[in-house]
């Protein structure tokens, strides 16, 4: 079947009467709006509403192709920068610089429809689709980091739940028992910005890292090492699969009751209490990261292509289909789905159902951790390159293929000099 | 006479013109892009001359994406051959034609399945956690054994998963090759005492010489290929220990750096290679 391309026209009514509203476009788009995406509950979950949003842009249909995290970043990298097939793409904290200052995406607010109400967004998730002042995608998923623990196994061990760090250390060497089929923690070893650099980022931020002294990479620091040094400690313990494991490893060990203690952004809670894939989901609580740990603020969502939407009423087209995508009543679908990790908006998640789903416990966990979110990673169109590269040398060490720590940052250093170098 | 000079020219003509179209004009562009420095955010490269192909050389992922590639082909090649010819002449010599034609078919079963989808269903095999071949021995020793994360090991283990889809289908290949084989030398070697081992040694391999290079060289040119097996097993891990130099190729070119023109530079370092190294073995082998 040949796919119809996006065709869409501004009606000339509107140009005549000056109707600017979004539904007033809306109802001139056609053909398939093509969405490239990773997989996602809240996405699949809109395709069973799919002939609401045919008969809200006027017939125009969609079409969503998924891929995972990696394969999704390097793809949609690939398509904006060449053919631009997708007319809305799935981005992330860590790309929204380099999608925005290439031109790939377009400034979302110029076409999201006001009546969707961008501003009802957490916070959080505003900060990190904002770069240079504008904002480029509206969120799906996002938050920070919680520490969810087996209340069973510390009870057990007579372990309270760690608020430091040398706690939290104490306690993974002390829970962790591979002959009874328990580990201390499970951490990510993949490499990847998003991957293995993700949950080693706290740390160096957590011991007063930073990337960049001035215009100077600065990764040499004695807190880069510290927070390497203290990461490979507590890989020790982590769960076997994790060493070169992400997200789902690490997941799927705690949830499948293998796992004691780990922190991990705060989507895991929502699949940890859902008992059709957790064999823990009554036995578990959450807390903030140990300090000195910050928490890594992250955002995952809709933006606009810039490519395949060459005029401005494809963007409003490919605008309309995002605004209904991250509309408050698709959210409220996606709170009675259970889909914890796909709620963004702050009138959803401080509503009455979300208390009566998820308890007040969690509610409260959420609003600690938001205090220690940070923004950890380098907000630079180079941060991919220079993330993915650090992952590479941190599975190295990880696995131990190499053993130098310092030499690794040293690397990582002059990698960076030659990253800045050629961007300009 | 004229036209018999003609007609070669007319029927060649069209397919000629579509592989110049399909594979001259991208490998033009790669070979130009190579000696520029673009990026995916940056189309409008600059001409850098020779630059790309001499930060290569010290660039320490590609020398070691340079011998995983090496020792991947030597690994699946020579394995995937050995256990075409084993279980080849074992089918040849102890079953009977209904068990042959059965087992021929069950053994095309892994060539015929999409290699991401082998790919995922023996990563999820090799899980020391949750996986199948990974349980008796947790079992046993109660350890896990994590063979995909271990840099000893990890190309071994996806090396055997290619072995698995190619060796199975050479070996009915190979019994195919050996049923067609006349019977009288076999006779004759009978005869002379020759043991069983001696017969397909001296005898029956040599024999094959001819189509067992050319399963050889398809093979070969099928192991520069796995990229797909590699990077749902591994992603090129632990670490850099199973990168090849097409996955460091398209992580420079399209998941880390976006840095197409480096990308290019390795490509086209790689077809020179593969082409006069082809040439070579092909030549040598036909001596």
């Amino acid at each position: 079947m040949i796919t119809k391309s996006l065709v869409s026209s501004i009606a000339i009514a509107c140009a005549v009467f000056g109707v600017t509203s979004s539904a007033a476009y809306a109802a001139q788009c056609s053909g398939t709006i093509r969405v490239l995406a990773q997989p996602r509950d809240g996405l699949t979950l809109l395709e069973r509403y799919k002939d609401e949003f045919v008969k809200l842009s006027g017939g125009a249909d969609f079409q969503i192709d998924y891929l995972n995290e990696n394969d999704r970043r390097a793809k949609t990298k690939a398509d904006a920068s060449t053919i631009g097939k997708y007319n809305v793409y799935y981005i992330d904290e860590a790309n929204v610089a380099l999608f925005a200052s290439s031109g790939w995406v377009a400034p979302l607010l110029d076409y999201y429809p006001k009546e969707n109400d961008y501003s009802d967004f957490d916070p959080g998730r505003q900060k990190v689709a904002t770069y240079d002042g504008k904002v480029w995608f509206a969120p799906l998923t996002g938050g920070g980091d919680l520490m969810v623990y087996r209340k069973d196994l510390l009870e057990a061990a007579g372990i309270h739940p760690p608020k430091t760090l040398d706690e939290y250390v104490a306690a993974v060497e002390k829970l962790n028992q591979p002959d009874k089929g328990i580990y201390g923690t499970a951490l990510r070893g993949q490499r990847g910005s998003g991957a293995n650099v993700w949950r080693w980022m706290p740390f160096f931020k957590g011991f007063g890292g930073n990337w960049f002294d001035g215009k100077t990479p600065a990764f040499d620091s004695d807190a880069a090492v510290k927070a390497t040094e203290t990461y490979l400690k507590i890989f020790k313990y982590s769960a076997p699969g994790s060493q070169t494991g992400g997200w789902d490893e690490a997941v799927g060990a705690f949830t499948s009751g293998q796992v004691a203690m780990l922190i991990e952004s705060t989507p895991l809670v929502g699949m940890a209490l859902d008992k059709k894939s957790s064999q823990v989901a009554d036995k578990i609580g959450y807390l903030p990261p140990p300090t000195p740990l910050t928490g890594g603020g992250y955002g995952h969502g809709l933006a606009i292509g810039m490519k395949a939407n060459a005029d401005d009423a494809a963007k409003q087209c490919a605008g309309l289909f995002v605004g209904w995508a991250t509309s408050k009543e698709n959210e409220q679908r996606r709170l009675e789905e259970g889909q914890f990790s796909e709620l963004n908006r702050t009138s959803v998640m401080t509503s009455p159902k979300f208390a009566e789903l998820y308890g007040p416990d969690l509610g409260q966990a959420l609003a600690e951790t938001g205090k220690v979110t940070a923004v950890n990673f380098w907000q630079s169109p180079q941060w991919p390159d220079l993330g993915d590269r650090w992952g590479i040398i941190l599975e190295e060490l990880i696995t131990g293929t190499r053993t130098d720590v310092q030499g690794g940052l040293d690397e990582l250093n002059d990698f960076a000099k030659d990253l800045v170098a050629r961007s300009q | 006479m004229k036209t018999k000079h003609i007609l070669p020219a007319v029927f060649l003509t069209p397919a000629m013109v579509i592989l110049a179209v399909l594979a001259l004009v991208p490998t033009v562009y790669a070979v130009v892009i190579s000696f520029q420095d673009r990026e995916l955010s940056r189309p409008d490269g600059q001409f850098v001359g020779l630059a790309n192909y001499l930060s290569l050389f010290s660039d320490r992922r590609f020398i070691n994406a340079i011998q995983v590639s090496l020792s991947w082909e030597v690994l699946t090649v020579v394995l995937t051959l050995v256990m075409a010819i084993g279980l080849g002449i074992l089918l040849f010599e102890c079953t009977t034609p209904k068990v042959r034609n059965l087992l021929s078919l069950l053994f095309l079963v892994p060539v015929i399945l999409p290699r991401v989808s082998a790919a995922f269903v023996w990563k999820f095999a090799f899980h020391p956690l949750y996986g199948i071949i990974t349980y008796p021995y947790k079992a046993l020793t109660g350890q896990p054994l994590d063979l995909l994360s271990n840099p000893l090991t990890a190309l071994g283990t996806v090396a055997l998963v290619d072995v698995w889809q190619w060796g199975l289908f050479f070996s009915v290949i190979v019994l195919k090759l050996l049923e067609t084989l006349p019977p009288q030398p076999f006779e004759a070697a009978r005869l002379d005492h020759a043991k069983t081992w001696e017969i397909y040694a001296y005898v029956a391999i040599p024999m094959l010489k001819a189509p067992l290079i050319s399963l050889a060289f398809v093979k070969m040119i099928e192991s520069l290929r796995a990229f797909d097996l590699i990077y749902v097993m591994t992603r090129g891990g632990p670490g850099i220990s199973t990168e090849t130099l097409d996955m460091y190729a398209f992580s420079q070119g399209f998941i880390e750096s976006g840095r197409i023109s480096y990308a290019s530079s390795m490509a086209v370092l790689m077809m020179v290679a593969t082409s006069i190294a082809f040439t070579f073995i092909w030549k040598r082998a036909r001596i």
